[in-house]
């Protein structure tokens, strides 16, 4: 049996560690909970706080594989037959589209892993339950994002409202037939077109939502994208927004 | 001409792998030297190398800590290199500050300057963990140190930082 010191100890090692005896502790520790609430609040702070954005590369600098050999041949060859401007043209389409996917690559932290990693800190949310969540406290966390959820979304069996990107955020857990499935209702980010992600154990699809911002929903698991996309559609007909 | 086609799916696959890798290796050696012009040098330095010993990386999901190695190895060079002087900690966050802003997020930014202040020794388990997502064992691996150490280190780490960033620390245990 573990005490609190123990508990604690191993926590700030790992606070993600899922070791069923801490699972124990914390269930039946006020303190231990308390504290635990506190470390994975922080926890989820420090996880973004460490995805600086990053830098635009410079396309010279970035050429991380040389050139290879039949190349400079090649363009050789053209220059002989009168043609350098075709290959000075082809180089700077080469420079042009690798400096656009390296400036996709590394343009700072997307949308998907910033939500991917909200999730992490939360992790007391993704049980499988058939409790709902009290429809007051759900109300509250809905109100301020000028919505309400009507009855085909699901049961809500977690509400919070979250900090996110600044904002305050309502984040949901739906169950369904796939399992828990998150819902995040971000009306302060715009997604010009739907995006499926796939990150660090998390599967999910950003949905835009017309004149409303976007909608995160997400899986801890191995569900079909289309389930995913699906449980999204289903979720997004059934909000009412109320502003 | 099968030769070239090879080669070029070749040098393709790993251009794929190193714009895939290179946001966290990145952000890795960021953390690890706190300093972003470093940082750069140091991961276009790991990509050559790392090019010139492809051959070496027998599977490429391995391809992470494969290449934090090389990151590792190519500081450890440039320190030596480069012999830096005792560094005051508030001018590294200064000369950095436009790394360490997080818009409006002024938690973020002084989470980020906090980090800073953690010793090495502290720091870079913490980055491997968080950001890398390495277990306690790979990063025992790849600091050659126990497992109960690295564990030691972790809690450590996370104290002091949430001190630093003058969290409640009311229920966190003693040494």
């Amino acid at each position: 049996m573990i005490d609190c010191t123990h508990y604690r100890r191993a926590m700030l090692a790992q606070p993600h560690d899922a070791d069923p005896e801490l699972g124990e502790h914390r269930a039946s520790c006020h303190d231990c909970n308390l504290f635990t609430e506190r470390l994975l609040r922080f926890e989820s702070s420090f996880e973004r706080a460490l995805r600086v954005a990053l830098p635009n590369p410079s396309p010279a600098s970035d050429r991380v594989v040389p050139l290879p050999a039949k190349s400079s041949r090649a363009a050789l060859r053209l220059q002989r037959l009168g043609r350098g401007w075709l290959a000075m043209a082809a180089s700077v389409l080469v420079v042009v589209a690798v400096a656009g996917a390296l400036w996709l690559s590394v343009s700072g932290p997307s949308l998907a892993a910033d939500v991917v990693t909200h999730m992490a800190g939360e992790p007391q949310a993704w049980r499988r339950t058939d409790v709902p969540v009290p429809a007051p406290a759900l109300l509250d966390v809905l109100r301020d994002s000028h919505l309400r959820l009507a009855a085909g979304a699901g049961l809500v069996s977690y509400a919070s409202s979250c900090r996110f990107r600044g904002h305050r955020v309502p984040h949901l857990v739906v169950q369904t037939d796939s399992g828990p499935v998150t819902v995040m209702v971000l009306v302060h980010e715009q997604a010009p077109k739907s995006v499926q992600f796939d990150e660090q154990g998390y599967r999910g699809v950003i949905v835009p939502v017309p004149g409303h911002g976007s909608l995160a929903v997400l899986t801890q698991g191995a569900a079909e994208m289309e389930t995913i996309e699906q449980i999204a559609h289903r979720v997004l007909d059934s909000i009412v927004w109320t502003g | 001409m099968k030769d070239q086609v090879g080669g070029n799916h070749k040098r393709a696959r790993f251009q794929a792998l190193c714009q895939s890798l290179r946001p966290d290796l990145l952000r890795f050696a960021f953390w690890l030297s706190r300093d972003r012009a470093l940082a750069e040098d140091v991961v276009q330095e790991t990509m050559l190398r790392a090019w010139k010993a492809q051959d070496s990386l027998l599977d490429e999901a391995a391809a992470k800590p494969w290449f934090l190695t090389i990151i590792r190895r190519e500081y450890a060079r440039t320190f030596e290199r480069k012999r830096f002087a005792t560094v005051d900690v508030d001018e590294l966050v200064a000369r950095e500050e436009p790394m360490l802003a997080a818009g409006d997020e002024q938690n973020l930014a002084e989470l980020r300057a906090a980090l800073f202040k953690l010793p090495d020794e502290y720091r870079e388990p913490l980055v491997l963990q968080v950001l890398m997502g390495f277990s306690t064992a790979e990063i025992a691996r790849e600091l050659g140190l126990s497992g109960a150490a690295v564990l030691t280190r972790l809690f450590r780490a996370r104290k002091q930082l949430r001190a630093l960033c003058g969290e409640d620390t009311s229920l966190d245990p003693q040494e």
